[in-house]
């Protein structure tokens, strides 16, 4: 669900932009909050089984004594079914969500941007070729071809990974294509093939490093709307499977026991929201700098 | 304008060509043995065999294709390993649930969607524009399945205003019963002047179509803002301004009019959206409609449902995307004549 | 004589910005008398299209006017509340804009658009704001006034928009037309055209006319008196024989110099070596000094005001005398 239908291509971007981004980032205390969650959810990826107060409940071991308590300051999120401190199941689950989410991205990125950058450089038929693929994955609605892709492969995060990347090439597709298209025209692309180099090389000198900013700046901002994907697949069953500390499935988990034991859903999946909305916001932020017409 | 529509509907034939394609290689070429995944779990060396042959998984696959568009386009989508009932009847029975949830959803997101971007736009940088830039970035970041699960808690166990769950009270088979005509119980009830059964219906309603309608909500705000903002800055309106129209009548009608254009854009993709965001609402409200169905069939690998809901989804996914380049040409006159 | 119609007095514009503020206008000066063709003219970002936006109060969110006073017929017009400028806008002043293809709301019709502008100030029955419609068209010269009616703007040219655009400014029967560079995004033959229209409705209905443009070719044609502006400051302003015959202020000759004799049309201004100053606003002399072939120290030193050097022939400089024009 929720897969970011609005994606505006990112311009090319200009001098200065780091600085002008820092300084955006520095006057909104909104996108300040949003970086900082960012940093922290970067951190709990990290060092999550060394912050955990109980690391080993984290990565699944029961404590039946003490299952179901409410949240307390001993287990401030409470604890599940099998007695699991759910902080920590919440911070260790910081790893699997940000892991996930790389692996899509990264993966989507290796498939989508040479061939968007092929078809935008070479033009003609290829470039109609690869366009109409995509579109043609493009033509289901959101998330349904990743469930089917789960469903067939069976659930676990890697085919969850596997099947979203499936499901998200054909963006960066199409803003390589952008992208490319409008550096053929570069006069330093145009002089190094009036001089006879080859297409790949062109390619792989001047084309790819040039287009990577605007893709790499929309894969940061993607990589919420990875991590709600992937929860959203979690809650179905269609993603990781039990013990893993994945916040989709523990929301999943706790869904029986909503009306007495709130706190088993309700944590986690405030971790997918506040994640969520953190890169959403430093995401906006970044179109607002990059955008010329400036009416975001 | 008809051969505008004809040469869309030319085209979204092809898309849907495509489409089959990517359906038939998910269902015949990537599982190993498509045939043991037909039967099931249990499935014996001569059960696979029989199979393999009645579904002619041992013909070429040119051949199989063929039939199974054959098959497709004469309705005969298979039969669920679930329930044992045809595909398309197990669809269209399901299909009024699901078109009323989603349908409740859209009239709410909508009208407020675009509402709170006219006046976000209308009092850019000031406190409106701030809380309604708060409501829509939330509204695009909030787990569906979340919100509807907090909105249970609040509103069913903290409050006992709503429902928890389905479509109708239980009770009501007994007390005053629904007679299904359009299988739109609101419309249904309200035909039917049955007032007892139509409050039980909207009550039911309520939690699951703001859940669906969150998300659109936040982007067609979003995107409504940014689109008024870009009219309120054309020549236009200052034209309109030194002609000394008023401003209320330049913001809500001469600039909004430009900026439905996009807007439309926004609309059909939170329809798409809803589509499959559905299937979360139904799993969390219980919803008897074809998210639940489809769901049910993802998890159990029920390969004729699986199939159809996907090709069933596509479809309807096409025909949004029609629908929205059809209200865009009825809204911009520029593009009327193309 | 009679008072101005429009009387500009002092006017000064700043820009404030998240970088700072900059000078728009620096205490423009003008005025435009009844049944009057004043061309108003200079380079890009002089401040012609800000003065003719502050007139009318239409100045961009980021435009402050810091001083000075607008008066038309009398009353004051900075300062209004946004209704009372709102029945100025339209009714008492038209304004048309340079580029006729974006000032037409493209999802509206013609009609609808120019409904909308008479409905804002008068309220007549239905025929006879149709019959009010129909004859400012045509006498606008758009005959098939059925057909502009129903069009869209990207279904009419750009001078028959232009015309349009005139027409619907002149439907409320105002007593000043502010035109903003209304031929520059049009050809030539158009071009002469809008000009002898202009010319020609402002001879049968009586209104004044502020004409804003960078082109000296179609002041010449079309304007009774001149008015220059350099960096947000009024140069030199006199009748148009007077100052193509004896420009006094540098720039003004500058200009004159710049423009060929043959066609005196569309030749660049800005030959004048040298560049406009950022911020004129922080300048204590003349803003011209920096260009001025002639630049002696008191330039630098001390703002000229506007001195009569004839009837009606005021300049901006130390240097410019009577003696010196005659």
């Amino acid at each position: 669900m929720a897969v970011e239908v609005l994606r505006p291509v990112v311009d090319l971007p200009r001098a200065g932009i780091l600085r002008r981004i820092r300084r955006a980032i520095m006057t909104d205390p909104l996108a300040l909050a949003g970086v900082a969650v960012i940093v922290l959810l970067a951190a709990l990826a990290v060092f999550g089984p060394w912050i955990a107060p109980y690391p080993e409940q984290g990565a699944g071991q029961s404590n039946v004594p003490a299952r179901m308590l409410p949240p307390s300051l001993e287990h401030p999120f409470g604890t599940d079914g099998l007695g699991r401190d759910m902080l920590s199941r919440v911070i260790v689950g910081a790893r699997p969500a940000v892991a996930v989410s790389l692996l899509v991205v990264g993966l989507a990125m290796l498939i989508g941007v040479p061939l968007g950058a092929i078809a935008g450089y070479r033009r003609g038929r290829l470039d109609a070729l690869i366009m109409r693929v995509t579109d043609l994955f493009l033509a289901f609605p959101p998330l349904l071809l990743a469930m089917v892709i789960v469903a067939a492969l069976g659930p676990g995060l890697e085919h969850a990974a596997l099947a979203l990347a499936i499901s998200w090439w054909p963006w960066y597709a199409r803003l390589a294509r952008g992208t490319a298209t409008s550096l053929r025209e570069r006069s330093f692309v145009e002089a190094a093939r009036s001089i006879g180099v080859g297409d790949l090389t062109i390619l792989r000198r001047h084309v790819i490093p040039n287009l990577l900013t605007p893709i790499l700046v929309q894969a940061t901002i993607d990589i919420g709307t990875v991590i709600l994907a992937a929860g959203s697949l979690a809650f179905l069953g269609l993603g990781a499977s039990p013990p893993t500390p994945d916040w989709g499935l523990m929301v999943a988990e706790g869904r029986t026991y909503i009306l007495d034991q709130w706190w088993l859903s309700a944590f986690p999946g405030s971790a997918i929201f506040v994640v969520v909305l953190a890169f959403n916001v430093v995401g906006d932020l970044l179109l607002d700098v990059l955008d010329p017409r400036g009416t975001r | 304008m008809t051969r505008f529509i004809l040469r869309r509907l030319a085209g979204s034939g092809l898309v849907l060509l495509g489409l089959s394609l990517v359906t038939f290689a998910l269902a015949r070429v990537v599982p190993s043995n498509p045939a043991a995944i037909y039967i099931g779990p249990k499935a014996r060396p001569e059960d696979i065999a029989r199979v393999t042959q009645e579904l002619g998984l041992d013909r070429p696959l040119p051949v199989q294709y063929l039939t199974y568009m054959g098959d497709m386009l004469t309705g005969n989508w298979g039969t669920s390993i679930g329930t044992k009932r045809p595909v398309l009847e197990e669809i269209f029975g399901r299909l009024p649930a699901t078109l009323e949830l989603i349908g409740a959803a859209m009239l709410l997101a909508v009208p407020l969607g675009i509402l709170l971007g006219v006046l976000s736009a209308r009092w850019q940088r000031r406190p409106p524009d701030l809380v309604v830039r708060v409501v829509s970035i939330v509204g695009v970041s909030i787990p569906a399945f979340w919100l509807g699960l907090l909105l249970q808690v609040v509103f069913f166990r903290t409050l006992g205003l709503l429902p928890l769950t389905g479509r109708v009270d239980a009770d009501l088979r007994f007390t005053s019963p629904i007679v299904e005509v359009t299988g739109l119980y609101l419309v249904d009830t309200l035909l039917a002047g049955n007032w007892t059964a139509l409050r039980d219906v909207a009550w039911h309603l309520v939690l699951p179509a703001v859940t669906l309608a969150a998300y659109p909500i936040g982007l067609i705000a979003r995107m409504t803002r940014a689109s008024m903002l870009e009219a309120i800055g054309q020549d236009y309106v200052r034209a309109a301004r030194a002609a000394g129209i008023r401003e209320s009548l330049i913001t809500y009608r001469l600039a909004l009019k430009n900026a439905l254009i996009p807007v439309t854009t926004v609309v059909g993709l939170t329809l798409a959206y809803s589509l499959t965001g559905t299937f979360f609402v139904e799993v969390v409200f219980n919803w008897p409609g074809l998210g639940t169905f489809a769901v049910k069939g993802l998890l159990n690998l029920d390969y004729p449902v699986v199939m159809g809901i996907t090709l069933f989804g596509a479809i309807a996914y096409v025909l949004i995307n029609l629908a929205v380049d059809l209200a865009q040409s009825w809204l911009d006159p520029r593009t009327r004549l193309a | 004589m009679t008072a101005p119609l429009l009387s500009v007095d002092d006017l000064a514009v700043r820009f404030v910005t998240p970088d700072g503020t900059t000078t728009g206008l620096d205490g423009v000066s003008l005025e435009v008398r009844r049944g009057e063709i004043v061309g108003l003219v200079g380079e890009t970002g002089c401040g012609k299209t800000l003065t003719g936006l502050a007139i009318l109060g239409l100045l961009p969110r980021s435009a402050r006017v810091v001083r000075g006073s607008v008066r038309l017929d009398g009353d004051e017009l900075l300062g209004l509340t946004a209704d009372r400028l709102r029945e100025v806008r339209g009714a008492r002043v038209g304004m048309v804009f340079q580029n006729p293809a974006s000032a037409f709301n493209p999802v509206f019709t013609i009609g609808s658009q120019m409904r909308y502008v008479l409905a804002a100030h008068e309220r007549l029955p239905k025929a006879e704001a149709e019959q009010r419609i129909r004859e400012t068209l045509a006498e606008a010269g758009l005959p098939e006034v059925e057909r502009v009616l129903r069009a869209h703007p990207h279904q009419l040219s750009g001078g028959m928009l232009q015309r349009a655009m005139i027409a619907s400014a002149l439907l409320c029967r105002p007593q000043l037309l502010i035109a903003d560079e209304p031929t520059t995004a049009l050809d030539v033959t158009i071009e002469a055209q809008i000009l002898r229209l202009i010319r020609r409705l402002q001879e049968s209905r009586g209104f004044s006319v502020l004409f804003i443009t960078h082109d000296l070719g179609v002041v010449r044609s079309v304007s009774d008196r001149v008015v220059v502006l350099y960096a947000g400051r009024v140069a030199e302003t006199a009748p148009t024989a007077d100052l193509f015959a004896r420009p006094a202020h540098p720039y003004a000759r500058g200009l004159m110099a710049a423009v060929p004799h043959a066609s005196g049309r569309r030749e660049a201004l800005a030959s004048i070596p040298g560049a406009v100053p950022p911020d004129v606003g922080t300048i204590e002399g003349c803003a011209f000094a920096d260009r001025c072939p002639l630049v002696v120290d008191r330039c630098r030193a001390e703002r000229p005001l506007l001195r009569e050097l004839a009837v009606g022939h005021r300049a901006a400089c130390h240097l410019a005398d009577a003696g010196a024009i005659l």
